[in-house]
């Protein structure tokens, strides 16, 4: 499913988080928003996803054609994975997966059997295949974002939209699951949107990458497009290369 | 949570903290505590069931064995069985507003929340009596239409609302503030609707924080005396309720009657205190 921004502005108070930002990402694609902290990302991927809404006016998104600017995250059901987890933790592993799913009204929920099978299904997927009993407190943080995902996953959205997905591990398990979530990515070919500050895991990740700053958009391109042919002075310091 | 056990070989070994005082002041300030709370808290209670228990267990049973007590009682049930769910409401209700919103007028209503706590009860019991009484401002219409709320039980549960209002939308406000809404963004994401999201998501994080607030407005809408006082007339067999009950028996020094039903309000305060620890003990994953 393909998103298109058209126009977004973000104001908080007298503070404008994100200026007339236009965006359009394809099927399919895995894109990065890279930028320092306070560029406005996480606010733009919060109002793709319905968590927060763009100053009324001329902006609007759209997914897949259709406009969804005026529409709640629950209308949305885009896949959002949030960067300290936000799992439940009152439900196990388990029951947090199934959530999405439970939630779905009567004629579309699937019966109790394909709900088990599902979650079984995306346990072994992120590799946690035992572990549907335990709470969420009893996992590592790794293992916590893994479910996180799971969680996402299982209501198969047509969008999967991640905050800093790894901001919050370790350097290692950061690259494992950098390389697990490309992998995942290249098998289902979900489109997928995801907020980074780390150069690296942009450029390692994303078919193309998106760099903000004061809520503006710099430049979009691919990484070597980027790397090669930064379009103006801030993007060539951000990355730390030169202007040619 | 792990917690740390440190083994030391004796105690004369424990390596001295610099924050610790010295064994006579640290006995000194234990002691003064202590002598304290026995002085204030535990000799009176104990004076409740020694004067209640004076005629024996006969006497005690006999105080209850009157219409106008078991009246009271009766009322006073009443009374918290329609204050409690509805605080419960308006302090969910009150709580989600302030944790969850940003709106013009948040910090009034942050500080409405603690009104009842600096505002005399019997300030409150005269406002209702100034709006709804005889010579009140809507009294006169009431009255046409037949409706008593001053001196009747519309009256006295209007004033308990207003004393027991504060207790559970202060103990949720702060906890519903500090964990934060990401778990209900994440059940929004996931499809689920307002309903869904309060019952499955928000409730289970806090049902303990709300349960205690449930208790400690259940203990002070059945213990309410100044505010129940005003606008109740003291009419028995109608409108009193047990404090004012108690105090009735005790000015027709009907002692052991007196503090039979006051031992009655010290139980509640008992089981609400053991209550209280219980729910405000931290327990493993929740």
């Amino acid at each position: 499913m393909s998103i298109h921004i058209h126009h977004i502005s973000k104001t908080f108070g007298s503070f404008n988080a994100l200026k007339k930002v236009d965006l359009e990402v394809k099927t399919g694609e895995l894109v990065a928003l890279l930028g320092p902290s306070g560029s406005g990302k996480t606010t733009l991927l919060r109002i793709i996803a319905g968590l927060e809404f763009a100053d009324e006016g001329a902006g609007s998104i759209k997914f897949h054609g259709s406009d969804v600017t005026n529409r709640t995250a629950y209308e949305r059901k885009a896949g959002f994975v949030f960067q300290n987890y936000a799992l439940f933790n009152h439900m196990t592993v388990a029951e947090n997966i199934a959530f999405g799913l439970r939630v779905m009204k009567r004629p579309e929920r699937p019966s109790r059997e394909d709900i088990d099978r599902s979650v079984t299904e995306l346990l072994r997927r992120i590799a946690l295949e035992g572990y549907g009993d335990r709470y969420p407190t009893q996992l590592s943080g790794g293992q916590r974002q893994r479910v996180a995902l799971a969680r996402a996953l299982a209501v198969g959205p047509q969008v999967l939209l991640l905050d800093e997905p790894f901001g919050a591990l370790d350097a290692k398990v950061r690259k494992t699951l950098r390389k697990w979530l490309r992998q995942f990515h290249d098998e289902t070919r979900v489109t997928t949107l995801f907020v980074t500050h780390d150069q690296d895991e942009a450029f390692e990740l994303a078919d193309r990458v998106v760099i903000l700053h004061e809520g503006h958009i710099q430049q979009v391109g691919s990484p070597t497009q980027l790397r090669e042919n930064p379009k103006n002075e801030f993007v060539a310091n951000f990355l730390d290369c030169v202007m040619i | 949570m792990a917690a740390i056990v440190l083994n030391y070989p004796n105690r004369t070994a424990r390596p001295r903290k610099a924050t610790s005082e010295s064994p006579f002041s640290r006995w000194l300030i234990i002691g003064i505590a202590v002598a304290f709370m026995v002085l204030m808290f535990v000799l009176p209670l104990v004076v409740i069931f020694q004067e209640a228990f004076r005629k024996g267990w006969e006497g005690y049973v006999e105080a209850f064995d009157d219409r106008a007590t078991t009246h009271a009682i009766w009322l006073t049930l009443q009374v918290a069985a329609i204050t409690v769910p509805l605080n419960t409401l308006f302090g969910l209700a009150a709580a989600w507003c302030v944790s969850r919103f940003q709106f013009r007028g948040k910090r009034l209503l942050t500080a409405l929340i603690e009104l009842p706590l600096w505002v005399s009860p019997v300030i409150a019991g005269m406002i209702y009596v100034l709006l709804f009484g005889a010579q009140g401002l809507f009294g006169p219409t009431l009255k046409e239409h037949g409706f008593k709320i001053i001196f009747a039980l519309p009256g006295i549960v209007l004033s308990t609302i207003f004393v027991t209002f504060t207790f559970v939308a202060r103990v949720l406000a702060p906890q519903m503030e500090a964990q934060g809404q990401a778990e209900e963004e994440a059940a929004m994401t996931l499809g689920a609707n307002g309903w869904q999201m309060f019952w499955r998501v928000t409730l289970p994080k806090i049902k303990w924080g709300l349960l205690y607030g449930i208790i400690l407005c259940n203990a002070r809408s059945m213990g309410e005396f100044g505010a129940v006082s005003v606008v109740s007339g003291h009419i028995r067999n109608k409108t009193n309720t047990v404090p004012l009950h108690i105090e009735v028996l005790y000015n027709e020094y009907q002692f052991v009657p007196a503090f039979a039903v006051a031992s009655v309000l010290a139980l509640l305060a008992l089981v609400t205190l053991i209550l209280k620890t219980l729910t405000t003990t931290p327990r493993g994953a929740a």
